[in-house]
């Protein structure tokens, strides 16, 4: 079978700029890929170069099987990053419109709206004006006329953007419905942890080029982050930053009952072969194993140091793996923390 | 194709019905024949009832003596008021028999004379200093005093030539703001009383001389194949101008409302959930098709107007139907035109401020026509005219101008305007469709005519 999307070599310039480079990309069907990165890296022209509505300078692509998205567009469901709706409109009629522009009959459009505005929790609300909703059901809303005429393939270019935690939510539930229901879903995000929590396969780029492409469990075992979070059982057991060589002086420093407790915690979790480093988290500990050591195998090790109330395996964030990755070769901490800066502005208050 | 065509389709219906159901087209609609249908008949009412009479005094210097008394006569209430009938009753020759029966009963017409003015005539000697009596002019009047209106300087040889068939005439001095009616009466006056004054002077018979000017103007009578009518005056002047109107307003309105759209569309970022549904050339296509309906429907509801006025006034025979044929085509001609560069600046444009720039040179472009029209209406068939009718934009106007004139021109010349109009909107059409293309996703600084031709040569 075809794959969803395919896109070979495509490069896009914007006078002097490049936005995009030497762009490859194979989506199979059925797949739901993250496209991440960066404000600026490129991924709403990739996109907008996949839906046709601007065209590559060199490079070819294929979108489910033509050779371009406008011989394709009613199998195809887009959320653009800039979206909107004519305001005076009725929510009704706007989804009719935009179900029929799909080449759905208007008949079946009408049967499904209420069904599909029940279902994404806005009932009734199809005799409202759309300049009388809030954002947050403007943009249920826009989702739905994407998804409205049940598209193979589902594009959705930063579909959580300036949405509230529920909305969020709701919106992240009926992608995930969409994905299941068998269509092929690329999903583009600055925010990293939507695509760590809902995508199987991810592809960053940056400054306009692809630098990863893969499936998120090769993520997980290629970018082990070798971090575990442990909480010990003792809550009295608190200590400063500590690592092997600097035990003695943190100890010296906070020389109180508690302290002693809570070094003597530290110094026999930085004693388990393995560690590398241990730190104090307000209560709790991170603890960095050595590169090369099996995480699995540590956790009763550490266990069996001290008595945990909780002890946890560090999840991979993506943060993690693009600064990695971008930042690769060049070992400054400044260009390092500039760029995990970039990558999380705009992201907050965005998490559900 | 059979999609594309259904996708622009759709466009076309929903810019339509976003036009037609808003209540500021309705207003709109009506609003132009609800001033027309005000003015017509309020008018009247307010330029003639309860104006105050001009009061005031106007001096003579009359060294013939034969003429201030004639003078005295004709600027009496009762001459001033004969006079202003007769010149209403000449100006409605030529109305349709139901408008002239209407504004020929007495009430009407003491309502169009209105209060004629109550002169003084002071004469002055022959003497007289000139100077002087025009400071007289300008001396301050008392409160409820009598205004000093003018001074008539009669020439010496104003009545007996000084030379075989060289008369004298007059001088006419008045104050500033002195209303143009009344000079005119003035006038009107002083060429009465000096023709009255030299026919007594040379012993002729005012009644014979009058009779052997009088030539009664004939009514002509239009003679078409089988049929002949009473030509109208008035109606065939004004035929060219209302088709040529009617061309500026249809295309006007659909392209302003298609402007206005596509901004409002951008602006408001539905642009490119649309463009995911529909290419921009399918998008372009539907609403200039969309706002052709609105305009259609703007300019059927219009001409219907005008069908019923003369069906009830009788007059509906006056009117050839196939202009009404080639006002269509030629609208369709010069909104396809007009559109296609309204929906490319709207789409190239970030708000309607940042449009007027672009647009100034368009707009004058549409209102190009207005500046020629009386010439092309005097002469239909000059040299100019026919050039005009090949040169677009203007051309379709130019010919909708000489097709609505008494002298129609050449069947040729209709289709060669037909087909330059039809190759110019194509080609505008082309180059627009490329900017629209470019400009619908480009925000930010507004962009200029060189711009416009380098998105035209990207796209």
């Amino acid at each position: 079978m075809q794959p969803a999307l395919e896109l070979r070599n495509l490069r896009k310039t914007f006078g002097a700029t490049v936005a995009v480079e030497g762009m490859d990309l194979v989506v199979p069907r059925g797949a739901l890929y993250g496209v991440i990165g960066p404000n600026g890296a490129g991924k709403t022209t990739c996109i907008r170069m996949i839906m046709s509505i601007l065209f590559p300078d060199s490079g070819e692509l294929s979108v489910l099987g033509r050779r371009s998205a406008l011989e394709a567009k009613d199998r195809i469901g887009y959320l653009p990053e800039e979206r909107g709706v004519y305001r005076k409109m009725k929510v009704g009629a706007f989804l009719i419109y935009m179900a029929e522009l799909k080449g759905l009959a208007a008949e079946d459009a009408a049967a499904r709206v209420p069904r599909l505005l029940q279902e994404i929790g806005l009932p009734g609300i199809e005799g409202k004006r759309c300049e009388d909703l809030s954002k947050g059901m403007l943009q249920r809303v826009q989702f739905l006329a994407a998804v409205i005429h049940q598209p193979d393939l589902l594009i959705l270019d930063e579909p959580f953007s300036g949405q509230d935690p529920v909305s969020v939510r709701v919106l992240r539930e009926h992608i995930l419905g969409e994905h299941r229901r068998g269509a092929t879903v690329l999903l583009s995000t600055h925010v990293m942890a939507h695509a760590e929590e809902m995508c199987q396969h991810v592809v960053m780029i940056h400054q306009g080029r692809k630098v990863l492409d893969e499936a998120m469990a090769g993520l997980r075992r290629q970018f082990d982050p070798r971090i575990i979070y442990f909480e010990p059982l003792d809550e009295n057991a608190t200590a400063s930053s500590l690592d092997e060589t600097a035990t003695a002086s943190s100890l010296d420093a906070h020389a109180t009952a508690s302290g002693l407790a809570a070094n003597a915690t530290a110094s026999s979790l930085s004693a388990v072969i393995g560690v590398e480093r241990v730190e104090s988290l307000d209560g709790s500990y991170r603890i960095t194993l050595i590169p090369g050591t099996d995480p699995a195998g540590m956790m009763p090790r550490l266990a069996a140091a001290v008595a945990p109330a909780r002890i946890e395996l560090a999840r991979l964030r993506l943060e993690d793996v693009f600064v990695r990755i971008v930042t690769e070769g060049s070992r400054s901490q400044v260009a390092s923390e500039a760029l995990r800066a970039s990558v999380t502005a705009g992201a907050e208050g965005v998490l559900a | 194709m059979k999609q594309s065509l259904r996708r622009i389709g759709l466009v076309a219906r929903r810019e339509f019905m976003a036009a037609v159901m808003n209540k500021g087209f309705v207003i709109g609609l009506l609003l132009m024949p609800a001033i027309i249908g005000l003015l017509i008949a309020v008018f009247p009412l307010v330029s003639s009832r309860n104006v105050p009479a001009v009061r005031g005094e106007v001096a003579v210097v009359d060294p013939t003596g034969q003429v201030a008394g004639a003078l005295r006569t004709a600027l009496t209430a009762e001459a001033i008021t004969a006079r202003r009938r007769d010149s209403a009753m000449r100006a409605l020759q030529n109305t349709p028999a139901v408008v002239r029966d209407a504004a020929t009963s007495p009430t009407a017409i003491a309502r169009t004379v209105g209060a004629a003015p109550a002169l003084t005539i002071l004469e002055r000697t022959a003497s007289a200093d000139l100077q002087r009596e025009k400071q007289w002019l300008t001396e301050p009047v008392a409160a409820g005093g009598l205004r000093h209106l003018a001074l008539i300087v009669v020439q010496p040889n104003a009545v007996i030539a000084s030379a075989p068939a060289e008369y004298g005439s007059y001088e006419l001095f008045i104050p500033e703001n002195i209303d143009d009616r009344l000079e005119t009466e003035l006038y009107d006056a002083i060429r009465e009383s000096l023709v009255a004054a030299r026919i007594r002077a040379h012993n002729l018979n005012r009644n014979e001389v009058e009779a052997v000017m009088r030539v009664r103007r004939a009514a002509s009578v239009t003679v078409a194949a089988g049929a002949e009518r009473q030509t109208n005056v008035a109606f065939n002047r004004m035929l060219p101008f209302v088709f040529a109107g009617l061309l500026v307003f249809g295309v006007t309105i659909g392209g302003q409302t298609l402007l206005t759209q596509t901004v409002e569309e951008k602006s408001n970022r539905v642009i490119e959930v649309l463009l995911s549904a529909v290419s921009p050339i399918e998008l372009m296509a539907g609403k200039i098709l969309g706002q052709m309906a609105v305009s259609m429907l703007v300019l059927a509801i219009y001409i219907g107007l005008g069908l019923v006025t003369l069906m009830s006034f009788a007059m509906l025979g006056l009117l050839d139907p196939l202009l009404i044929v080639y006002l269509i085509v030629f609208f369709l001609i010069s909104y396809l035109l007009f559109a296609a560069v309204f929906s490319a600046v709207g789409a190239a444009v970030n708000e309607m401020r940042e449009a007027q720039s672009l647009m100034t040179p368009v707009m004058l472009l549409l209102m190009a026509p207005w500046m020629f029209a009386t010439v092309i209406g005097r002469e239909p068939n000059s040299a100019f005219s026919v050039a005009l009718s090949f040169i677009p934009p203007v051309n379709t106007f130019a010919m909708m101008i000489r097709l609505g004139s008494a002298t129609p021109p050449p069947i040729w010349q209709v289709l060669v305007t037909m087909v330059v109009g039809l190759a110019a909107a194509c080609a505008v059409t082309w180059f627009a469709a490329k900017v629209f293309k470019v400009g619908l996703l480009m925000h930010g600084k507004a962009p200029d005519m060189a711009t416009l031709m380098r998105w035209a040569r990207e796209a």
